[in-house]
């Protein structure tokens, strides 16, 4: 009996996922049949075209005019640094939201998310103006530099974010970082050498979260890089559908799917490190 | 460690300080010592301590988003936008500086010298009178073209003194500097006018600092600046005109604006609709995807996990663009299929009713794997021993998800949700790309249509009007603002209660 | 920790460049993905020449405009942005682009439509590149005679469409609605957008797209619909990838199909749009130029660039060779017309109209769309939708 329900139950549970992965994978079997098309329409009459070609995926490696891997380096690099620091900005942060008691605590906590939620139009004006403004006095860190633009993707590193990560520190004891202050460590080494490691699932999530969202962004990193050969993937792609009408459907298609393999092999990787810590055995409380 | 971290920010700040004093940098000058201030307080003083922890992610917080926010703020008193984006001392230096040409402008040929320290000569010969020019300083001087200091070789003049002629290949590459030679001549200037001339121009415009007044010299009329335009007192206004200070009227066009006002509570509650059932769905299917993948026991998960993240990690440009051909109503492979088996064709685009479907459907498609890593992360901070206390007293799994998991999850995701409820409230782009407001409502006489969020259609308004006014948008973006910041703020007061309940857990 | 950090820092250090602005004695020109590689080989002879180093960078098309407001007055901005004509609204008013005096020595050597896209009040501010507007595209192997009037034409378009086997003799993006494809129906008959000043200028509201010319387009397009010719929400990608298909017989659209078509091995051709109960239907005209910055610091070397260097026949053929879009410039124009496929747009370019430049153009757009949706899906008659679409054109453009 025990049995058949736990059967009845893996059975769901697969036909759940299942189901879930193929309306996930729905639509890109389209942009795959979209990138083999040599026409360079966007939607294929049929979903293996009649003739069926690798020019997008050949021209992404090879084009001169379209540098591909230095584009995807140039994102790999900028979300990596920006997401790693953000994790530990973040990090800290939600440290003080989640153990020191100050005044306006949780009210600071809450503006800082219903900052966030201002739609800021004109962001790209005073984005543009403010990295000028840096770039004059700092010049590795103005426009169209990647500093520059981790800079302003630090900007986000405060924000729902630190609330996840402040939720998490709340359910780790106390008492661990008692003992080590207990045993002559500052308050900062006990946050870095007990909370963090116990916080792995946590801090990768938050780092996964950040690293996809930075690697993708393209509006910010539109207005700050200026020179092709500084663009963002997202940015550099955009240049195959600049115009209305002449688009590169195709070589978008190709590049779109190879710019995520970097992302889901990373996250494929970096996904042993989200189980609990907690449950690992390192914490009875 | 923290003597010596102050001690080096300090003098790398008083530092950059002196720099910033001798460049008149005034603004970051402030910024730097409000910083530098901030620092030391919350390195030295006991009471400040959180501070050191926050300060770090507080400053570019301040830098990239809030600053953004009062720029915005700032913008939305003005009358930024098209026709108004100059500075007014950009506009009156256009303005004086335009030339015009007097009837029957006396034209030169010329030659240009330079002798080792740069420094410019020019030698203009009148095309009507024939008479030569020497340049001197800002004069011409009449000039005999057989005196002694001209030297010729071959029949060609050469040098004039220590000044070496030109070549035109020379003369190219100091355009910029030459362009901006001005010499006077009887009553006007005579000025660059292309490669192969000089001519006798006539400033346009004087600017008036006293009375702040622009004066056309030609005809003598009288320009005062009125809300970023120079105007005349019959009305006539020169373009371009520059940005001003125009007080809460973007702010009255808006709650004035029938074309808004009119719309108003569809949009609204269409708007509403969109973000909550968004959140939603995205939420209920992101957590039971993570709760099932959450499972030790199961083969896989690894992989399953990652190929659910796809729709995360494929540009949305290219995959709404996607949806919305597999959309389509006759050509779209989902109303083919439905064709077949059901035989029913679904008007996609066309149907007001339909079309919020099809964005719902979408939206839901891009929004869920974001739901599912934040759940992923909340569901490992629940400590197992509740689960084991649960099983010990016989709770089923429904009811230790209902009693346990669930309750202890919205504790750390209820913001998110409400957080995801502001962004979709917002999410302009998908609208835009997928529906584009469309369809039409009939009989309407504004350009709102039936999918159309708060967003999208005031931009509409401020980008669709007499081309895009930018402070207009701004003030539109703080109203809205005010809108999602108030529903988010009685959603957090929800939460608190939540969390309340919670500590009896 | 620390040691990461440490290698963090470093790490951002190390990226970095110079920013790229307008600098004396230097040209940098901001134009899009396509045209860069010819632009830069330009500037390279041009360089080579006259020692005056020439910097091309590029940038999404629609983004020139954009960002050009912003940096330019930031001193941030190019020398030369190649951008189109209908741009020049927003950007005179925005006292962003200089007036290009030398044009009107050399006006007579580019097509009179492109000086008039480029004229905005009485100067001339841009050199024109190329001009384009749509034209009816067929494909020969399905159409062997050309329709000369649009009667003929529907009768081709019936025999050719077999919706049950997705084939068309006739396609337009009528209800994914595309003002901009659908304006010949509207000119067919007499219909406009704006109405003219007595100084030539436009009047943003004298707007005639409600006007009985235009009522009686609109039901000429309605009436494709109708007839089961043009299928409901069919829109650029769709009708484009059936053409390329082999299965559409002729499409009403502009150069940008060509190259997909050719690619796809269709025999592609290009006509004029056939005549309309004797009236010529004109398309849009658009037209490409060169535009000098505000805020250039080389003014002069840039005029010197585009009159001396640009406005020449080798410069133009090489212009063309590289990008073959049809020129605006007519030394250019009369050698390279032998292509029948330049020859058939250029056809069209002549009895077009371009599109209106004022700022006041965008007001049109979203109500305009609306309205042909509208009445294309029948929800409306033309003449409702149309009105109620310049009602509220009216009303956003204050007019009353």
């Amino acid at each position: 009996m025990h049995n058949k329900v736990r059967i009845l139950k893996r059975i769901i549970q697969y036909a759940v996922i299942f189901t879930a992965i193929a309306f996930a994978f729905f639509p890109v079997i389209w942009i795959v049949s979209a990138s083999i098309n040599p026409g360079g329409t966007l939607y294929g009459q049929k979903l293996i075209p009649e003739k069926s070609t690798l020019e997008h995926y050949k021209m992404l490696f090879t084009d001169k005019r379209y540098p591909f891997m230095l584009w995807l380096w140039n994102s790999l690099k900028v979300s990596v640094i920006a997401s790693s620091i953000t994790v530990f900005l973040c990090a800290l942060a939600s440290y003080a939201f989640s153990r020191f008691h100050f005044r306006g605590r949780r009210a600071g906590l809450l503006t800082l998310l219903l900052i966030q939620m201002f739609p800021v139009m004109l962001a790209f004006v005073a984005l543009y103006l403010l990295l000028l403004w840096i770039g004059k006095y700092f010049p590795f860190m103005g426009l169209n530099t990647h500093p520059g633009l981790i800079l302003v993707y630090l900007g986000g590193a405060l924000g729902f974010n630190t609330w996840l990560m402040k939720g998490y520190f709340d359910t780790i004891p106390h008492d661990l970082e008692e003992a080590a202050l207990i045993d002559g460590a500052t308050r900062f080494q006990a946050f870095v050498r007990i909370i963090l490691p116990l916080a792995r699932p946590i801090l990768t999530v938050i780092f996964i979260l950040t690293f996809i969202g930075d690697y993708s962004e393209y509006l910010l990193a539109s207005i700050i890089l200026t020179g092709s050969k500084k663009y963002t993937l997202a940015v550099g792609l955009n240049l195959f559908i600049t115009s209305d009408y002449a688009r590169h459907w195709g070589t978008f298609a190709a590049a779109s799917i190879v710019g995520s393999l970097p992302v889901l092999i990373i996250f494929f990787s970096l996904q042993k490190q989200i189980i609990s810590g907690l449950t690992g055995g390192g914490v009875k409380g | 460690m923290k003597v010596i971290t102050l001690g080096i920010s300090n003098a790398m700040g008083l530092w950059a300080a002196m720099g910033l004093l001798q460049a008149k940098g005034w603004g970051v000058l402030a910024v730097l010592i409000a910083g530098l201030i901030g620092l030391n307080v919350a390195l030295l003083s006991k009471k400040a301590y959180p501070l050191r922890y926050l300060l770090p992610g507080l400053i570019f917080f301040g830098l990239m988003v809030v600053y953004p926010i009062i720029y915005n703020i700032n913008i939305s008193f003005m009358n930024y936008g098209t026709g108004n984006i100059l500075s007014k001392a950009q506009v009156i230096s256009q303005f004086t500086n335009e030339y015009y040409q007097p009837e029957k402008s006396e034209r030169f040929s010329y030659q240009i010298f330079r002798n080792k320290e740069g420094d410019l000569r020019v030698l203009l010969i009148s095309k009507t009178s024939k008479k030569a020019y020497l340049s001197v300083g800002k004069h011409l001087e009449p000039i005999d073209l057989h005196a002694p200091s001209l030297v010729y070789e071959g029949g060609k003049l050469v040098r004039i003194g220590d000044y070496e002629r030109m070549s035109m290949i020379q003369i190219i590459q100091n355009l910029a500097k030459i362009q901006d030679l001005t010499f006077k001549y009887n009553d006007g200037l005579v000025k660059f006018s292309s490669v192969t001339e000089f001519q006798v121009y006539k400033p346009l415009y004087h600017y008036d600092e006293k009375r702040d007044v622009l004066i056309d010299l030609k005809t003598k009329k009288v320009y005062r600046p009125i809300d970023g335009t120079f105007t005349s007192s019959d009305g006539e206004k020169l373009s371009p005109g520059f940005r001003a200070y125009v007080g809460f009227r973007n702010f009255v066009d808006i709650l004035k604006n029938p074309q808004i006002s009119g719309p108003f509570m569809r949009v609204f509650s269409w708007t509403f609709i969109w973000a909550l059932l968004s959140v939603l769905a995205t939420f209920a299917l992101g957590l039971s995807l993570a709760i099932l993948l959450n499972d030790n026991t199961l083969r896989f998960r690894f992989l399953y996990r990652t190929l659910l993240i796809i729709p995360y990690v494929i540009p949305g440009f290219i995959s709404i663009l996607i949806w919305r051909g597999l959309l389509n109503t006759n050509f779209g492979v989902i109303n083919d299929v439905l064709q077949k088996f059901f035989s029913m064709k679904i008007p996609w685009f066309q149907d007001p009713f339909w079309a919020k479907v099809a964005l719902l459907f979408v939206n839901l498609w891009l929004g869920f794997p974001y739901m599912m890593l934040v759940s992923l992360g909340a569901l490992q901070s629940i400590p197992p021993e509740l689960y084991e206390a649960a099983r010990i007293d016989g709770a089923g799994s429904w009811q230790r998800f209902y009693s346990i998991t669930f309750p202890l999850l919205m504790i750390s995701l209820a913001p998110l949700l409400i957080g995801s409820f502001a962004f979709n409230f917002n999410n302009f782009t998908v609208i835009y790309l997928l529906t584009g407001g469309n369809p039409p409502i009939p009989g309407s006489q504004t350009p709102a249509g039936a999918t159309d969020i708060l967003i999208s259609y005031t931009y509409k308004l401020a980008f669709g009007g007499a081309g895009a006014q930018y402070g207009y948008a701004a003030a539109i973006s703080i109203i809205i603002f005010f809108i999602i910041g108030t529903i988010s703020a009685i959603n957090f007061r929800f939460t608190r209660r939540l969390e309340e309940m919670s500590e009896n857990l | 920790m620390k040691r990461f950090l440490v290698f963090l820092v470093l790490l951002t250090i190390l990226l970095n460049t110079v920013i790229l602005a307008s600098e004396a004695g230097k040209l940098l020109i901001w134009t899009d993905e396509q045209r860069k590689p010819i632009l830069e080989n330009l500037g390279k002879q041009f360089t080579k020449i006259y020692g005056v180093p020439v910097v091309v960078q590029e940038l999404p098309f629609g983004d020139i405009r954009d960002k050009l407001g912003v940096a330019g007055p930031a001193g941030e901005g190019p020398d030369i942005i190649i951008g189109a004509h209908d741009w020049l609204g927003q950007l005179v008013v925005n006292g962003l682009i200089e007036p290009l005096n030398f044009m009107e020595e050399i006006k007579g050597k580019f097509v009179k439509t492109a000086i008039d896209a480029f004229t905005y009040g009485n100067k001339i501010y841009g050199l024109p590149y190329a001009t384009e507007a749509v034209g009816l595209i067929y494909n020969k192997d399905l159409v062997p005679t050309l329709p000369k009037t649009f009667a003929e034409l529907i009768a081709i378009a019936k025999k050719l469409t077999h919706p049950e086997k997705k084939e068309y003799g006739f396609i337009t993006q009528a209800s994914q609605p595309d003002p901009y494809h659908s304006f010949p129906f509207f000119t067919a008959y007499g219909g406009y957008i704006f109405g003219k000043n007595p100084d030539g200028t436009l009047n943003p509201c004298d707007i005639g797209l409600a006007s009985k010319g235009a009522i009686k387009g609109a039901y000429l397009l309605l009436s494709l619909i109708k007839k089961g010719l043009v299928p409901e929400g069919i829109d650029y990608q769709t009708m484009t990838s059936l053409f390329n298909a082999g299965k559409i017989g002729m499409i009403l659209t502009g150069p940008w199909a060509i190259a997909g078509a050719k690619k796809s091995g269709i025999n592609v051709g290009v006509a004029k749009i056939p005549t309309v109960e004797g009236n010529v239907p004109k398309p849009f005209v658009g037209v490409q130029g060169f535009m000098v910055s505000k805020f250039s610091k080389n003014k002069a070397l840039a005029a010197f660039f585009l009159r001396d260097y640009v406005a020449t026949k080798e410069t133009r053929l090489a212009l063309y060779k590289a990008d073959p879009r049809v020129p605006a410039f007519k030394p250019a124009l009369e050698v390279v017309a032998k292509d029948p496929i330049v020859k058939g747009f250029a056809e069209n370019i002549a009895v077009g109209i371009p599109m209106p430049a004022i700022p006041e153009m965008s007001a049109v757009w979203t109500a305009w769309a609306n309205a042909i949706t509208l009445f294309c899906t029948q929800k409306e008659t033309p003449e409702k939708a149309l009105s109620d679409a310049v009602a509220s054109i009216k009303k956003t453009l204050k007019c009353h």
